[in-house]
């Protein structure tokens, strides 16, 4: 397969900036432990300023005056203790720092988890699944760098320069003057090289981020590859779009390592000076060699912080990013209509859908007009083409989403009335691929009621006709399910699902497809179940198998989000005609 | 180690550029740590002019120094371009041979492999490969070699400066680092595996997030993410702090170093020894390689995680190939007849599956095999493809198809696996992967003859719309029919298809099997083995076999 780019996913400016403006307020809440990082981080720049002046003292002493070893004794002692309080400050601020990030992550991984539930799928429509996991964990890592590195980084870049030039000035000020004047360029011309650099480098993130996609669908589809002869042809694709990007990508990293060269270039220009113009003032005598060698030594440390701002600037990148996905998040407004407050019936409801519509926008896959009854205690399918909303409706009825127009009754109450929580205690939902964690038989089982008792659970077990296959279970209902259903079939799967769906003791059930895919006889097992469960409930159940069909009342067919007739199960079941 | 020399062996194609990028980190932490001594002995001998009156040549130094600012600078960005470049390099290599490993070892290995998340796993372990030389081997490398010639550079000046400076840089360069390492892989081991368990929670509870709702289970789902982030970041902050003790005892070390190093000068010095400005040029040299010191804590700090993935992606490149290509007969298959005689099969070891099964389709023949699920429809496609073994013989047009050639074999064969990858390229690429010499003429046929024509023409893009990553884009049954397209439009003297109409409504299902029907009656001499539980599929042949 050739690579598909998306060339669009160059930087926004504007949605850049409010990112940047969350990690500023973010970073707020943690200004105590920021402002620590920063003042520790001044503290070792004294410190720094010490070694030199002392070291500088030393060499005048040996080189100069012709001092013995004595005299330079206690300079070297005073030095492995500064040594040594660098040390416990560099210690301290990193484990500072640390402290900061943990925070930071914490609080924001929280909220934000939080946030995307109570969005649930009606704040969420248009968000797929493996981004937003990505976010949660990767991203609020990636937050990280920005507030331990970037934003101290920041402030010393503005802070150490300054307090170094007002301890050379003293000392030597032509050469506190060449620092001066040539400390601006380095931001200046990182800007102006970094603003070219960084459009070009971020789509060269978003590439690669695809190329690595690319050999993954490439092995995950080897199969089909194999089966079409095509795998030798891919492995030839695989080195053309490698190269292709090798080389697209070097193009960017020769403009974007410029910034660094620039950096570089101007703090090695600036020490040669200052050495040079110390030099000459040494040769003179016009200076003492304790100053002079002071001043040299504080050359490259006063361009330090400013190189490390332009080191720091990936993970400002990095984090500007994943604030770009997490921002926008915690700020979507909850979604509207589940604020109601009336109870839900205690019996099993009648359904009424007057006129609901959903159109997805006007994607594939809505209702339209829809005027339904499910009276009390009936069951009844939905059956109808794939894509005509059979899910769609089933999910308006169980309140994940809500209608554009429209109404849903329950017991003559609108549907947004009721108290979320009330009404989803009363109903079961089992979608297509039901949700198992890979805990216990017995954890999933109780996922809705954790109090439900022993009894309780086996009646729903017999119920489901799920009873003879956990006792074959290593250990029963105490057997992990793990990632792949400890070995249950697609049928045993759907049963365990209908035993929740039981032991939830529901007043409503709504059920999609609860028997694709599974052969006759589990198919049979399933219906059978159904049947017990659904006594004493109001049931809707998605499908369009046959068998299915025959074990319900009522059969409701949708075509293009509308619903035809209703019809008893034995008269659509001889219209449809389907050869057994 | 040993998977470090088998990623230097499978990447001797880029010795070169890997090399070049090692001399040129090493020039350029000499360039530096040399500019910086030769800057001190200037200034300390310009002193000593100037308080002296003794004439001083200043020319060399101070073109020297002007020289090694220019490398330096030049250096890094020739080091950061060539480093950049031998990354890129290897990485297409590895790609290559991954991919040419990894295609004899489909479909069996790769399933079995990180307990089926190949997705999540690979990704991660093929980065931490190709990231193997940039983040790991180039700064050991140059780190080592820097250093070992730093102390030649001071051996040669002043012995006993040279004995101080090695006490300490093994000090930082090795004892710290190897500390660091020790501590911090529990630790590390253990965040790596909290990491894992909070994005398996994370995915369950999102992937769940309706039926938690639902089930009114939200909130207790989210207390454990909540405990798990939080021990998660309990373990990063722990390793954090080990990275602070060890840069703090890397600042302890180089700062006494520094005055061990005066210490050592200045009696050399006072005992006339070395020159007094050799003094200043030693210190600068020695506080300046310690930042070659520095690049062997992070180095070795990544090394054990790097190590695991390398050696899982290893551990499956290596893995026995589990249907091997071992062609004896050179003779074509006379046609598409297939026949099954007493085969056995399972897909793991004591779990047999197949038992002396026999099955005969004459060429042009249909047959669709029926039965509940696991009974074993599906394995015999897979033999047929020879993704997996068997016991038994099964030939094709009267030929053993294990005395075949793989390639031979497959190129009579169409098929649509039990479950069918879309490749996330548009609908047409991927029908196209069936032939890709087919004309628009053939394409429409099968898309006709595979009930996708109407949907397709509803498409604002049509053929060119995208499926997404994994079909994401598409529905299951769109999916599957796309993946019928591609094995009619392969047109091969036999056709397999596992479960074609699964996922479709009863309309379309009975549409497809009449258009196929009417296909394979049309005079088409395919061989058609169709692996079917559903009732209308049961039409499609001219003969049904109950498994």
């Amino acid at each position: 397969m050739t690579e598909h780019s998306d060339e669009s996913t160059g930087n926004n400016p504007r949605r850049n900036n409010s990112a940047e403006q969350w990690l500023f307020a973010e970073a707020g809440k943690i200004r105590g432990l920021l402002i620590g990082i920063v003042g520790l981080s001044s503290c070792i720049g004294l410190l720094v300023v010490f070694q030199a002046r002392i070291l500088a003292t030393a060499c005048q002493y040996v080189v100069i005056q012709g001092k013995g070893v004595s005299s330079v004794l206690p300079l070297a002692a005073l030095l492995l203790l500064l040594a040594a309080g660098r040390s416990l400050l560099t210690s301290v601020l990193e484990i500072n720092t640390a402290a900061a990030a943990a925070k930071v992550k914490q609080a924001v991984r929280s909220r934000l988890y939080r946030k995307i539930q109570a969005l649930g799928p009606a704040g969420l429509s248009g968000d797929e699944t493996g981004p937003l996991i990505e976010t949660v964990t990767k991203g609020v890592d990636e937050l990280e760098p920005y507030f331990t590195r970037f934003l101290p980084q920041l402030s010393l870049a503005a802070i150490l320069p300054l307090m170094f030039l007002i301890v050379i000035v003293p000392s030597e000020w032509r050469s506190g003057l060449v620092l001066l004047f040539s400390a601006p360029f380095i931001p200046l011309f990182m800007i102006l090289i970094g603003r070219g650099s960084e459009k070009l480098h971020r789509r060269q993130w978003g590439r690669l981020s695809r190329m690595a996609g690319h050999l993954l669908d490439l092995v995950q589809g080897l199969p089909d590859l194999i089966i079409f002869g095509a795998a030798k042809r891919e492995a030839t694709v695989v080195a053309r779009v490698s190269d292709e990007y090798r080389i697209a990508t070097m193009a960017v990293l020769r403009v974007a390592f410029l910034s660094a060269f620039t950096l570089e270039f101007f703090a090695t220009v600036g020490t040669a000076l200052v050495a040079v113009i110390i030099g000459f003032r040494l040769l003179f005598g016009d200076l003492s060699l304790g100053e002079g060698l002071f001043v040299l030594l504080m050359a490259p440390e006063f361009y330090l912080p400013l190189r490390n701002l332009g080191l720091s600037y990936h993970a400002r990148m990095q984090g500007v990013a994943a604030a770009e996905r997490i921002a926008p998040l915690l700020a979507r407004p909850l979604p509207e209509g589940f604020a109601g407050t009336v109870p839900a019936p205690s019996g099993p409801p009648s359904i009424l859908f007057e006129g609901v519509s959903f159109r997805y926008g006007g994607v594939r896959g809505g209702v339209t007009a829809v005027d339904l009854e499910l009276p009390a205690g009936s069951i009844t399918a939905l059956a109808g083409e794939s894509g005509a909303g059979k899910t769609t409706l089933a999910r308006l009825l169980v309140g994940l989403t809500r209608p554009e127009s429209g109404r849903i009754l329950v017991n003559g109450h609108d549907l947004t009335t009721l108290a979320p929580d009330s009404w989803r205690s009363r109903l079961a939902w089992v979608p297509q691929a039901p949700y198992f964690t890979s805990g216990t038989v017995r954890e999933n089982l109780l996922l809705g009621r954790p109090d439900a008792d022993e009894d309780l659970i086996n009646t729903a077990l017999a119920a489901a006709a799920a009873d003879q296959f956990i006792s074959r279970l290593p250990h029963g209902l105490d057997t992990p399910l793990g990632d792949r259903g400890a070995g249950l079939s697609g049928g045993e799967l759907r049963r365990l699902a209908l035993a929740r769906a039981y032991v939830c003791q529901a007043t409503l059930v709504v059920l999609d497809e609860p028997t694709a895919g599974l052969d006759a006889e589990s198919e049979r097992l399933v219906c059978e179940a159904l049947k017990r469960v659904a006594r004493g409930r109001t049931v809707l159940v998605i499908s369009h198998r046959e068998q299915t069909l025959s074990s319900v009342e009522r059969v409701a067919e949708m075509v293009d989000g509308r619903i035809g007739q209703v019809l008893l199960s034995a008269e659509f079941l001889s219209r449809c005609e389907v050869p057994v | 180690m040993n998977q470090l020399a088998r990623f230097l062996i499978i990447s001797r194609g880029q010795w070169f550029w890997m090399g070049a990028g090692i001399v040129l980190g090493v020039l350029v932490i000499f360039a530096n740590t040399l500019l910086m001594a030769i800057s001190g002995w200037f200034i300390a001998s310009m002193a000593v002019s100037g308080s002296s009156g003794a004439a001083f040549n200043y020319f060399f130094p101070s073109a020297s120094i002007r020289f090694l600012a220019i490398a330096r600078t030049v250096g890094r960005y020739a080091e950061r371009l060539v480093t950049h470049e031998s990354t890129f390099r290897i990485l297409s290599e590895l790609r290559v041979w991954l991919f040419n490993r990894f295609e004899p070892l489909a479909p069996a290995c790769l399933e079995r492999y990180a307990g089926g998340d190949v997705t999540g796993r690979l990704r991660g372990d093929v980065d931490a490969l190709e990231t193997l030389y940039l983040k790991i081997i180039a700064p050991l490398a140059v780190g080592t070699l820097s250093l070992l010639a730093a102390l030649v550079f001071l051996l040669w000046f002043s012995p006993p400066s040279a004995g101080v400076m090695l006490l300490f840089l093994l000090l930082a360069g090795v004892v710290l680092p190897l500390l660091v390492r020790r501590f911090s892989e529990e630790p590390g081991r253990r965040s790596a595996l909290l990491a894992a368990e909070l994005r398996t929670m994370v995915t369950e509870g999102l992937q769940g997030v309706e039926e938690l709702i639902l089930l009114g289970a939200v909130e207790r789902q989210a207390a454990v993410v909540d405990g798990l982030s939080a021990e998660v970041i309990v373990e990063q902050e722990r390793l954090g702090r080990i990275n602070g003790l060890s840069l703090g005892g890397m600042a302890f070390f180089a700062g006494s170093g520094v005055a061990a190093v005066l210490l050592a000068g200045s009696m050399q010095v006072a005992s006339h020894q070395i020159p007094p400005p050799n003094l200043v040029m030693l210190l600068l040299f020695s506080a300046a390689i310690f930042e070659a010191a520095g690049l062997l804590p992070s180095a070795l700090h990544l090394l054990p995680a790097a190590q695991e993935s390398v050696s899982r992606i290893f551990e499956l490149a290596d893995a026995p190939i589990p249907v091997p290509d071992n062609p004896v007969s050179s003779d074509l298959p006379a046609d598409g007849a297939l026949c099954f005689s007493n085969v056995s099969a399972s897909y793991l070891p004591g779990m047999p599956v197949l038992d002396n099964f026999s099955l005969t389709i004459p060429a042009g023949g249909c047959v669709v095999l029926t039965g509940s699920s696991g009974i074993g429809k599906s394995l015999l496609v897979e033999i047929l493809l020879r993704f997996r073994n068997y016991e038994g013989s099964v030939t094709v047009g009267g030929i053993e198809i294990r005395d075949l050639p793989k390639e031979t074999l497959i190129g009579m064969i169409a098929a649509v696996p039990q479950r069918p990858h879309l490749f996330n390229g548009t609908i047409r690429e991927n029908i196209l992967l069936g032939s890709v010499s087919a004309d628009e003429e053939q394409l429409q046929q099968v898309l006709k003859n595979s009930c996708l024509d109407q949907w397709i023409a509803a498409l604002p893009l049509g053929l060119e719309t995208m499926v997404g990553g994994n079909g994401s884009a598409v529905s299951g049954g769109e999916a599957r029919r796309i993946a019928l397209a591609r094995a009619l439009l392969k047109d091969a003297p036999i056709l397999l298809l596992d479960e074609p109409t699964e996922g479709l409504d009863c309309a379309t299902e009975r549409e497809i099997v009449s258009r196929l029907n009417k296909w394979f009656r049309n005079g088409v001499a395919t061989t058609v083995l169709v692996v079917s539980h559903r009732p209308a599929c049961l039409q499609l042949g001219n003969s049904v076999i109950h498994l």
